[in-house]
C-alpha cells in the first residue's frame, strides 16, 4: 500500500488541519449547502447492497410474522364485516346532514431501504420514488401509525423524514377529547415525543390515543400516532408535557406505504 | 489502484452495516460505534495520514446521510483516525489489550461528540452518560472479538509489529 499512498506521514500534520477547517467550515456553513443531489447518489449507490444487507433479515422476520399475519388477517375480516355495515350508515347519515363524503387515500407500498440517524432513526431511504408515484411532503405510515414526510424524492427511491427528526412537528389531537397539541421530537432529558401546546386545564389520561388533527396542510386527519405514555408539567407552569408513544415501530421498519395527502382548493395553481 | 479499491470497499461495507443492522440494534439500546472501530483500524494500519483522511471520509458521508450538522463526524473520526496513526507507530498493534483501548477512548471521544449535538444542552448529560456508556460497553468488545477471529482466519497479524524507528513522522 505504501507505494501507492503519497509520502504523507511526512504531510500528516498539514493534511489534518487541512481537514478540520473542512470540518469546521461545514458545521458553520453546512445547513446552507445543497446536499440533496448528493444523498440521492449515495442512496442510489447502496440500495443494491442494502437490499442484499436485509435479505436475510427479511426472510426471517417474514417467516415469524406469517402466522401472526393470518391470524389479524381473519380478525380484520371479522372487523371488515362490521365496519362495512358501519360505513353504510354513516354514508347514509352524512348524506342526510349533507357532509361531502369521505375519500380514502391510495397507499403506495414501499420498501425501507436503510435508516439514517443516531440514536434513533431520523431518516429512512424508501424504495420508491417520483417514478412510483411520490412526492415531496407525501405522508409516510406503517400498518401501525404515521411515520413521517418524503424530505426527498429521487427518480426511484425517496427519503423519508421520521417523526424523531429534529425539525419534525405534526399538528396532533388526542382522541375523543379534542385536545390539540403539536408533536414535536425532543433529546431532553432523553430522546422523546412530545405534544407540545397542552393547557394546564385540559385533562388526559396515560393510554389516550393520539391522531393527526388535520390542522396542518401536511398530515391528513386521523392517523394514528401514538398513545399517551407519561403526563408532567412544563417548568413554566402554563402547559403540559405529554410524552407520546409512537404507534409506529421506529426499531422495526421494513416496509411503509406512502400516500398522497388532498390537495387543498387554496394549494391548486 | 488496489489501496483505493480497498479503502472505498471498508468504508462502504461500515457504512452499509451502520444504516441497515446496526441503526436497528441502536433503536433498541446496542450502540455500536462501527465509525470509530474503522477509524482505529485504519489508522492502526496505515498511519496517521491516512487515518485522518479515511476517518474524514467516513465521516463526512456519515455526515450526508444525517440531515444536520454537516462535519460534526468528519471533524471528529478525522482528529482520531490522525491521533491513533501517530500513536500506532510506538504501540505494539496487535495487542488484543492495546486493540481494546485505542477501540475504546475512540469510542467515548466520538460518542461523546456526536451526540453532544443532539443533546444541545447541559441538562441531557444522563442521556449523554448513558449513551457512551452502552457504546464503550459494546464497541470494544465486539471490534476486538472480531480483529481477533480476523488474524485467527488470516493466520498473520494484522497490523504489523511495531517499528523499528518509533521517532515521530517529522
Amino acid at each position: 500500500m505504501g507505494g501507492v499512498l503519497p509520502p504523507a506521514e511526512r504531510h500528516s500534520s498539514a493534511l489534518m488541519g487541512l481537514y478540520a477547517t473542512l470540518s469546521l467550515l461545514l458545521l458553520i456553513m453546512g445547513d446552507h449547502i445543497p446536499v440533496g443531489a448528493l444523498r440521492g447518489i449515495g442512496a442510489w449507490m447502496f440500495s443494491p447492497f442494502d437490499r442484499v444487507v436485509l435479505t436475510a433479515d427479511r426472510i426471517a422476520a417474514a417467516w415469524r410474522e406469517n402466522s401472526l399475519l393470518h391470524l389479524q388477517i381473519t380478525r380484520l375480516e371479522l372487523e371488515n364485516e362490521r365496519l362495512h355495515v358501519a360505513g353504510l350508515e354513516n354514508e347514509s347519515l352524512r348524506h342526510m346532514l349533507q357532509l361531502p363524503p369521505w375519500r380514502g387515500m391510495p397507499l403506495k407500498p414501499a420498501e425501507v431501504l436503510a435508516l439514517g440517524g443516531e440514536s434513533l432513526p431520523s431518516s429512512a431511504t424508501l424504495s420508491a420514488g417520483t417514478r412510483q408515484g411520490v412526492k415531496e411532503g407525501d405522508v409516510v405510515v406503517t400498518e401501525s401509525g404515521l411515520l413521517g414526510r418524503v424530505g426527498e424524492v429521487w427518480p426511484t427511491l425517496s427519503r423519508a423524514v421520521l417523526l424523531t427528526d429534529a425539525n419534525s412537528a405534526v399538528a396532533c389531537e388526542v382522541e375523543s377529547t379534542s385536545v390539540l397539541g403539536v408533536l414535536r421530537f425532543m433529546t431532553l432529558p432523553h430522546p422523546h415525543l412530545e405534544l407540545t401546546g397542552v393547557p394546564l386545564s385540559d385533562t388526559l389520561r396515560v393510554g389516550q390515543r393520539v391522531i393527526t388533527s388535520g390542522m396542518s396542510r401536511h398530515y391528513p386527519r386521523g392517523i394514528m400516532v401514538g398513545s399517551i405514555h407519561r403526563i408532567g408539567r412544563d417548568s413554566g407552569g402554563l402547559t403540559q408535557t405529554i410524552e407520546v408513544a409512537p404507534a409506529a415501530m421506529l426499531s422495526r421498519l421494513r416496509h411503509v406505504f406512502v400516500m398522497t395527502p388532498p390537495t387543498l382548493p387554496e394549494d391548486k395553481p | 489502484m488496489r489501496a483505493w479499491i480497498v479503502l472505498l470497499s471498508f468504508a462502504g461495507v461500515v457504512l452499509l452495516l451502520r444504516s441497515t443492522a446496526l441503526t436497528s440494534l441502536a433503536a433498541r439500546g446496542v450502540v455500536v460505534d462501527v465509525l470509530a472501530f474503522a477509524t482505529v483500524v485504519w489508522a492502526l494500519r496505515h498511519g496517521a495520514s491516512w487515518g485522518a483522511s479515511f476517518g474524514f471520509a467516513l465521516g463526512l458521508a456519515a455526515d450526508l446521510d444525517a440531515a444536520h450538522w454537516l462535519g460534526r463526524h468528519a471533524l471528529a473520526l478525522a482528529l482520531i483516525g490522525y491521533a491513533i496513526g501517530r500513536l500506532s507507530r510506538t504501540l505494539v498493534r496487535d495487542s488484543v489489550r492495546t486493540q481494546f483501548v485505542l477501540v475504546l477512548i475512540a469510542t467515548v471521544l466520538h460518542q461523546t461528540w456526536s451526540v453532544a449535538f443532539e443533546i444541545g444542552a447541559v441538562e441531557g448529560w444522563s442521556y449523554l452518560a448513558q449513551r457512551v456508556l452502552l457504546a464503550a460497553l459494546v464497541t470494544p468488545p465486539l471490534g476486538v472479538l472480531l480483529l481477533v477471529i480476523l488474524r485467527h482466519g488470516t493466520g498473520q497479524p494484522l497490523f504489523g509489529h511495531v517499528a523499528v524507528d518509533a521517532r515521530p513522522a517529522p
